[in-house]
């Protein structure tokens, strides 16, 4: 199976059927409710020209909107988490924690932190959902 | 302790201390060190009244633009908001707090607002600030938040019924000036409270799930002080070298914290500090042992290091063993500084445990807790045994 290119419509597409797939996620992420937008800062050097916003639309285990948008988008979702290219790439390949890189400053996160901590098993079911389908990163050797 | 062979961490710990008898009296040269030019000072009126803050402002003279102190034991977002407004208009270029958690929590919040605008409720979420603060320079009046040194604050937000937990990088204050005499006037029992506040910070940050070496040596030195100084602390409050050693284990601890995170006993803190009113460091000293007591199992080795630094590890003993001494060894340690022992104490009852249970489950301190907690029920547990 062709890889799928990083941060594209094609891998919003190819990631939202991977959680509408998985057995565990509906029952998992029953309470959350909400979007959560991913901003990824540019970084031309590696690929990636411009900033990248990427919005996902969850509701009660069900799966709703998720594209490629522009930035008001973005900013009207109930989560807004911001990082750099380098660091989404870690936390997708698993390299980085996702609740630590908050902690640490390598991501940003808008919105209600108590919620997020509440519903810290739903976060971590979807982030172990995107290192399950083959990626080819902007920056990976062609 | 062992350590993964995945070990890693960034230590930040960016702020300048100094410290000794008299060190207040330096605050002015320190500030100009800082580029500050107008100062308004952050404190409460306890503090005032305690005549804790006229050699400050003595030492600021002109350049001090202003005294801020209508601050509560708990700071609220609008205290916040109201002392941002109050430094704004007299055109503070540098904050400086005098006092403890509450007010230095405060003077943090105010720093964000005064850079960037707009009102406390405005920065939700985490590490949201993408730029230096205005500078901060704290002098603690106690010695037990170790907030001098730390990214975080909590301030209550009562329309939401919680405490509000800021973590920003860009905020950490840029000095601490640890003056041992502006900790001698404290009372015996908020000596107590205070200083089991940091031996708590201390002992969370060996068992937070993200700790490691540097914040691992930091916790221990400060639990062996806090074990040999705060007794003398609360017996007699003027030896100086025993608050100082305090303040030193105090400020540690906030540093091994600020890196390695907290867990399960602050999570439990707030909440019934939400809820109940109940003072953050009577909280955490009441709750520790307590919750060691659930982790156990999790973490012996992180028990059996406190275990060493109390001094009470015999030949023979297993983690375990040494872990279960070190419960026991606290339970009577805050017996022998007269820290309060149950939540009653502080008219707390079964519906306000009940809610603050509940409520622990959405404090971030909760995930670094090396024991997984999914349900209210297991706080509740927790809770009862210190009702």
């Amino acid at each position: 199976m062709a890889k799928v290119k990083a941060l594209t419509q094609e891998w919003m597409d190819a990631y939202k059927a991977a959680i509408v797939a998985d057995p565990d996620y509906k029952q998992i992420a029953k309470d959350w409710e909400g979007s959560v937008a991913l901003v990824c800062n540019p970084d031309p050097d590696k690929g990636v020209p411009e900033t990248i916003y990427l919005f996902q639309d969850y509701w009660h285990g069900d799966v709703g909107e998720f594209v490629v948008c522009d930035k008001a988008k973005a900013e009207s979702a109930k989560f807004v988490m911001t990082g750099d290219y380098s660091r989404w790439k870690q936390v997708a390949l698993k390299e980085l924690d996702a609740t630590k890189a908050l902690l640490q400053g390598k991501l940003k996160m808008k919105g209600d932190l108590p919620y997020v901590v509440r519903n810290i098993k739903t976060v971590n079911k979807v982030i172990d959902i995107l290192g399950k389908f083959d990626t080819q990163w902007p920056d990976d050797p062609a | 302790m062992a350590y993964e062979s995945d070990l890693s961490f960034n230590y930040l710990g960016p702020t300048k201390i100094v410290f000794g008898v008299d060190s207040s009296k330096d605050v002015e040269i320190e500030m100009s060190t800082l580029g500050g030019t107008k100062a308004v000072v952050v404190t409460d009126e306890g503090i005032i009244k305690a005549g804790l803050i006229d050699h400050i402002t003595k030492a600021l003279g002109g350049k001090c633009v202003g005294v801020f102190s209508d601050i509560p034991q708990d700071t609220g977002v609008e205290v916040v908001d109201a002392g941002a407004a109050f430094a704004r208009k007299n055109g503070a270029d540098i904050v400086i707090s005098v006092g403890g958690g509450s007010v230095i929590d405060t003077a943090k919040g105010m720093c964000m607002l005064i850079t960037e605008g707009g009102t406390l409720r405005d920065f939700n979420g985490i590490q949201l600030l993408t730029r230096p603060q205005i500078p901060h320079i704290v002098i603690p009046t106690t010695a037990g938040t170790g907030s001098e040194v730390t990214n975080a604050a909590v301030i209550l937000d009562k329309a939401m019924g919680q405490k509000r937990l800021i973590v920003e990088n860009f905020n950490i204050p840029r000095l601490g000036i640890l003056d041992p005499k502006m900790t001698a006037k404290l009372p015996k029992l908020l000596t107590a409270g205070t200083g089991m506040d940091a031996m708590t910070h201390a002992v969370e940050a060996l068992h937070a799930l993200p700790h490691e070496p540097i914040t691992d040596g930091l916790a221990l030195h400060a639990i062996r002080l806090l074990y040999r100084y705060l007794p003398t602390c609360v017996e007699n409050g003027n030896d100086l070298v025993a608050r100082g050693q305090v303040q030193i284990a105090a400020t540690m601890a906030g540093w091994a914290f600020s890196i390695a995170g907290i867990g399960i006993v602050h999570a439990m803190a707030h909440s019934i500090g939400a809820i109940a009113h109940v003072p953050h460091g009577y909280a955490n000293g009441m709750l520790l042992a307590e919750c060691m007591d659930f982790n156990l199992e999790s973490c012996p080795d992180a028990y059996a290091m406190v275990a060493e630094a109390f001094g009470i590890r015999e030949r023979g003993m297993d983690d375990l063993d040494a872990a279960s001494a070190a419960v026991r060894a606290l339970k009577e340690f805050t017996k022998k500084i007269g820290h309060p022992q149950r939540l009653s104490e502080f008219k707390v009852n079964e519906d306000d445990i009940a809610k603050a249970a509940e409520l622990s489950l959405g404090d971030g301190c909760i995930l670094n807790n090396p024991r997984m907690v999914f349900d209210s029920s297991e706080v509740l547990e927790i809770f009862r045994k210190v009702l």
